[in-house]
């Protein structure tokens, strides 16, 4: 070979291994990029819109209907007292007034002084969706429509291409098909999208009547003699038919996932039908049957990363009463997840992160609407106090017992939320090297 | 004389009659055979879930699905990220509600280039080529197993029949 054309191959070497990295056979682009810190995340968006007052300020009533009657009534997550009187939110046993009765505590220690808690932080978005986004991407997503997929990548997207997850290996659970929510499982961004999006799932409706209906009297083929066939057919169909990436929309998974999926559909039927279902001490409808379904999830898959999205105090638009309770069965379910990882789950006892962060606040001032106490309901416009929220979280390598920030000392954003979790699985580099972050956004590891 | 005058005229005027009239020749007009199903018929547009649902069920059933029935369904696919699983899952809750309309094993084996064809008509829209006819003939007949259950199978849970 002459030296110049030496030089010039060897130039045009040089210059793909740098313009071209080196995309590793399970599809992840760059290898990982620090230690992880657990081996699962338990994501739970503690949405609809939270006061600070009725959460972690503990005002009950007197912060928000000048009842002077304060008190915690989320004590499986927050550290103190309950209120003692006029208790409003919790069951109804038969013939007492509603909400008479508060749900026993379910966690001996309390999320909090297990784990890390951020009283004051920032939502950067006042409404539903924009907030759930935020709390997904990382991104301010002051641009995102509605009725759209994320304009850039999920927490879930960055985590199967940088981190090599399965579909299966993320899933989203959540609280029904409203509000877009079904769209929050991957972004339609063009490098990342639904190829590498999470499983999705609203079990109030797959597993609801509608699902059994539908989808519980599927037929068991025989693996070899029925399956095997169908599956060579249809691949030979598919390769006659060649889609582009994108051109059909949701996620895929592969064949053995999608098998192992249908089987977890069967199984979770037949629990239904035989009531065998894992369930909180106290269940029912909305948030606790999510929770519900979430741990079954959990249990079944044991997945790397799993997301709940929690809605039901969102009906503080129209009833205070009613939000309290939904507030308080939201603790409760939240806090016998965490029991039921530890104890029902070995493969993800001690080695899960949960994390808990509702998507906005609520307003201070409320709106003329009266509940059956003749307390008035709040909104979510877009004052200061819809953007004041919390965030907690408790696990492995998560500092105990810890309070980070104030009322008067605001630390964190409901962006530090993905970082926080690309810290965790060890690839914050190369999120932020991605660069659809918030650029004020940092993981909560690096504001204790 | 006055006879004799006119006798021209007449052969003139048979002349120019002879040579004009003429029989009307009656003209028709065919088509030629052409095939109008496309072998290679551009698909590139996704179904919507509702189209979906509705095409799936008119070719599983040969009758229309209920609007209420629609409707769910398409909650149902909505409520999974996954839509080419649940649509296999729904295909398959179709095939074992007993109601879909099939051909019988023997009908399928007693002439498998028509049922191949018929297939193809059936959930494509198309007629296939040589090479995807050859396919499943020889996978049928070499394979006693399959029944047309399991092909219908196939062809509603594969990527075109998400297409028009």
């Amino acid at each position: 070979m002459k030296r110049r054309e030496f030089i010039k191959k060897a130039g045009l070497t040089a210059a793909g291994g740098v313009a071209f990295p080196y995309i590793l056979p399970s599809g992840r682009l760059f290898a990982k990029t620090n230690a992880e810190l657990a081996d699962h995340v338990v994501y739970v968006l503690f949405a609809g819109g939270v006061r600070q007052q009725e959460s972690v300020l503990q005002q009950y009533l007197s912060g928000s209907q000048g009842v002077d009657i304060g008190g915690n009534i989320m004590y499986n997550m927050l550290n103190g007292t309950p209120p003692d009187r006029k208790i409003v939110y919790g069951t109804t046993p038969a013939g007492e007034p509603i909400g008479s009765l508060p749900i026993p505590k379910v966690l001996s220690t309390s999320l909090q002084s297990q784990g890390l808690l951020f009283p004051e932080v920032e939502s950067v978005n006042g409404g539903h969706y924009g907030g759930l986004t935020s709390l997904l991407t990382g991104n301010r997503s002051t641009a995102q429509g509605l009725k759209v997929r994320p304009n850039t990548p999920t927490i879930f997207e960055y985590l199967r291409r940088h981190r090599g997850f399965k579909a299966s290996d993320v899933w989203f659970v959540g609280s029904g098909i409203g509000n877009s929510f079904p769209l929050l499982n991957s972004s339609n961004h063009q490098s990342y999208g639904t190829n590498y999006g999470a499983n999705f799932v609203a079990p109030g409706i797959t597993f609801g009547n509608e699902g059994v209906d539908i989808l519980s009297n599927a037929k068991s083929y025989h693996p070899q003699e029925e399956l095997e066939p169908i599956y060579k057919m249809r691949a030979f169909l598919n390769n006659s038919f060649r889609i582009k990436n994108g051109e059909v929309d949701g996620i895929r998974n592969g064949e053995d996932e999608k098998a192992n999926i249908k089987k977890f559909v069967e199984e979770v039927f037949a629990k239904k039908s035989m009531g065998a279902l894992a369930r909180s001490p106290v269940s029912g409808a909305g948030d606790l049957q999510t929770l519900s379904y979430a741990a079954e999830v959990l249990k079944y898959f044991k997945p790397k990363m799993l997301v709940v999205n929690l809605t039901n105090v969102d009906g503080c638009h129209s009833n205070f009463s009613g939000y309290l309770r939904s507030l308080h069965r939201a603790d409760h379910g939240v806090g016998w997840l965490w029991n039921y990882i530890q104890q029902e789950i070995p493969e993800m006892s001690g080695k899960t992160v949960m994390m808990a962060t509702p998507e906005c606040g609520r307003n201070l001032n409320p709106n003329p609407i009266q509940d059956e106490n003749d307390w008035y309901a709040y909104d979510h416009s877009g004052d200061y106090n819809t953007s004041r929220v919390w965030s907690l979280m408790a696990g492995p390598n998560v500092p105990q017992n810890m309070v980070v920030g104030s009322e008067s000392n605001r630390v964190g954003r409901t962006t530090d939320n993905v970082l926080t979790i690309a810290e965790i699985f060890g690839i914050k580099d190369a999120v932020l090297g991605a660069g659809f972050m918030d650029p004020t956004a940092k993981s909560l590891f690096d504001q204790i | 004389m006055r006879t004799l005058y006119k006798i021209p005229i007449l052969l003139l005027i048979l002349c120019v009659a002879l040579v004009s009239c003429k029989k009307d020749v009656i003209a028709t007009y065919d088509v030629n055979d052409v095939d109008i199903e496309d072998k290679s018929l551009i698909k590139d547009r996704s179904k919507s879930n509702k189209q979906f649902i509705s095409i799936l069920y008119t070719t599983l059933h040969q009758k229309a699905i209920s609007s209420k029935e629609l409707v769910r369904t398409e909650r149902v696919i909505e409520s999974f990220g996954d839509k080419a699983l649940i649509n296999e899952v729904i295909v398959s809750n179709y095939m074992n509600n007993g109601e879909v309309v099939l051909p019988s094993n023997d009908e399928m084996r007693g002439n498998l280039d028509s049922f191949v064809t018929v297939t193809y008509k059936k959930f494509f829209v198309r007629i296939p080529t040589e090479i995807e006819k050859a396919f499943f003939v020889n996978y049928i007949e070499s394979n006693p197993n399959i029944t047309p259950e399991l092909v219908y199978t196939a062809f509603a849970s594969c990527d075109e029949f998400q297409f028009y």
